[in-house]
């Protein structure tokens, strides 16, 4: 495991990906022994979950800067 | 019939129509239509219109280049000049003297000359553009918080990328004061903390498109420490926001669409990953089982009379320890030293016995310098009769002399009988 590695559920989404694609280059490049690559997989499969669930949750998130929302949904339709 | 003014001749009343009209300088606006430009002919000539009437027009070509106005069909124009008449045709017609754009045509104008000059300072050079964030945190959005494109773009984010928040700037994007609005939206937007930055209205006229043709919405976007997509749906036109802009979309739903990945991507990336790490965890984990068999189907580990014996077995298996300890080239290494130290053994003991016959005959050689050595041989030695002074000549000796003369074994006092002296024949 690396040495401080954030808990998965703490990481932007964004990091949380690299970090994945880094773990796949890594097991890729055949340099590392079963042990490592266990470790690494494990790592993988957490940050997968965590992505995967927060893609499930998200729940979208509206904040004015300025202005007032017409929130009037027959607006959708305009 | 005498009071009657005179009749005129055709030329005469032609004449005066000219004159006459040709005194009225007039101001005209109108559409050009039936434009005909070429390059031989000494001036361009266009039809005139307002939908009702029509009026035939010439300018010289000198005067029409010096107007810089690049007119063509539909073109709103105001001209000023004079009405006119060409007497061998009988055709009345517009002489243009000053040629100028008006209505859309004119703000066209103005915002192409705007757009010239920010394309010299540089604010449209394709490098200027900046990627945008593969995987956004906060879109903020700026555009009118009333109609259609907001909602659009809400429900576009919602259904693509809920993962973003969004922050909206809600501001006038038309009329009076829209141009201040849009502005302090993206300052507020650029300022939020967002990622990226979407400016967006739905269609509208060219003139109530003005807004985003401004010089200060187009700084302010140029300035915006994120991307700015542009969602502004007037196509076929082209606003100046949309040429400084890091991207251009062609309506506000596009921008959403282009600034956030859709979740099918995403997940599809998902499953891929998925997949990536476990063949590669499975190919690392069948490479070293395939190192494992490979130890295995050693002599060391498959020889049962090897085995049969623990200490025999202890034994190879350090032996194999060894051999994988010793690579190749240390392998090598150790044969060297071996076959070494036997050329040196053999070296040494070789020089040893030559040591030895040299010393056999050195010391032969030493034995043959020694007195005693020459004494052995049957030589003798003369000292005078003192008994230490060794006679070397006969000429040294008289008769009756006393010497003692000195054998290899002990020694006798003689007397001198007689002396032959050979001269020269010294010893």
């Amino acid at each position: 495991m690396t040495e401080t590695a954030a808990s998965p559920d703490q990481m932007r989404f964004s990091d949380a990906l690299a970090e994945l694609e880094s773990i796949v280059t890594a097991l890729e490049s055949g340099q590392m022994d079963l042990e490592d690559s266990l470790a690494r997989y494990e790592r993988g499969v957490a940050l997968l979950r965590a992505c995967q669930a927060r893609l499930t949750e998200a729940e979208q998130k509206v904040t004015m800067l300025m202005g007032e929302l017409d929130s009037d949904e027959g607006a959708d339709e305009a | 019939m005498s009071d009657a003014p005179r009749a005129l001749t055709v030329t005469e009343a032609m004449t005066l129509a000219k004159r006459t009209l040709e005194g009225v300088p007039l101001r005209v606006l109108g559409e050009v239509s039936e434009l005909t430009d070429r390059s031989g002919y000494k001036a361009i000539y266009f039809t005139l219109t307002d939908g009702s009437s029509v009026m035939p027009c010439l300018m010289w070509r000198d005067a029409f280049e010096l107007a810089g106005v690049p007119i063509r069909d539909g073109l709103l124009v105001d001209i000023g000049g004079a009405l006119t008449v060409y007497p061998p045709k009988g055709r009345m017609q517009f002489q243009v003297r000053s040629l100028q754009a008006a209505g859309e045509g004119a703000l066209r104008m103005q915002v192409a000359a705007l757009g010239r000059r920010l394309e010299a300072e540089g604010l449209m050079r394709p490098e200027r553009r900046r990627p945008l964030p593969e995987y956004p945190e906060r879109i903020a959005l700026v555009t009118s918080p009333r109609g259609k494109a907001v909602h659009d773009v809400i429900r576009t984010l919602r259904r693509r990328y809920p993962l973003a928040e969004l922050l909206i700037a809600g501001v006038t994007v038309e009329g009076a004061g829209a141009v201040e609005a849009i502005v302090g939206g993206l300052r507020a937007a650029g300022a939020s903390g967002a990622d990226v930055v979407i400016l967006g209205r739905g269609g509208g006229s060219y003139e109530d498109l003005m807004p985003f043709n401004d010089e200060a919405v187009v700084r302010a976007i140029a300035a915006c420490p994120v991307p700015v997509v542009t969602g502004i749906g007037h196509e076929p036109d082209t606003s100046l926001s949309d040429m400084v802009a890091d991207l251009r979309a062609s309506t506000p739903t596009a921008a959403a669409e282009a600034v956030a990945p859709s979740l099918d991507e995403l997940e599809s990336r998902l499953r891929a990953i998925r997949r990536m790490l476990g063949r590669a965890l499975l190919h690392n984990a069948r490479r070293d089982a395939h190192r494992l068999a490979v130890l295995r189907a050693r002599p060391v580990f498959c020889d049962r009379a090897v085995l049969s014996a623990v200490a025999a077995q202890r034994l190879d298996a350090a032996a194999s320890g060894l051999a994988r300890a010793l690579p190749g080239p240390l392998a090598r290494d150790r044969t060297r030293v071996r076959v070494a130290a036997e050329r040196l053994g053999a070296s040494t003991i070789r020089a040893l016995d030559r040591g030895r016959t040299e010393l056999r005959h050195g010391a032969e050689r030493l034995e043959g310098l020694s007195p005693l050595g020459i004494l052995a041989r049957g030589y003798a030695v003369c000292y005078a009769g003192d008994g230490t002074t060794v006679i070397r000549s006969a000429s040294a000796l008289t008769p009756g002399d006393r010497v003692r003369v000195r054998l290899h074994s002990g020694d006798a006092g003689c007397v001198v009988e007689t002396v032959t002296d050979e001269g020269a024949n010294t010893p």
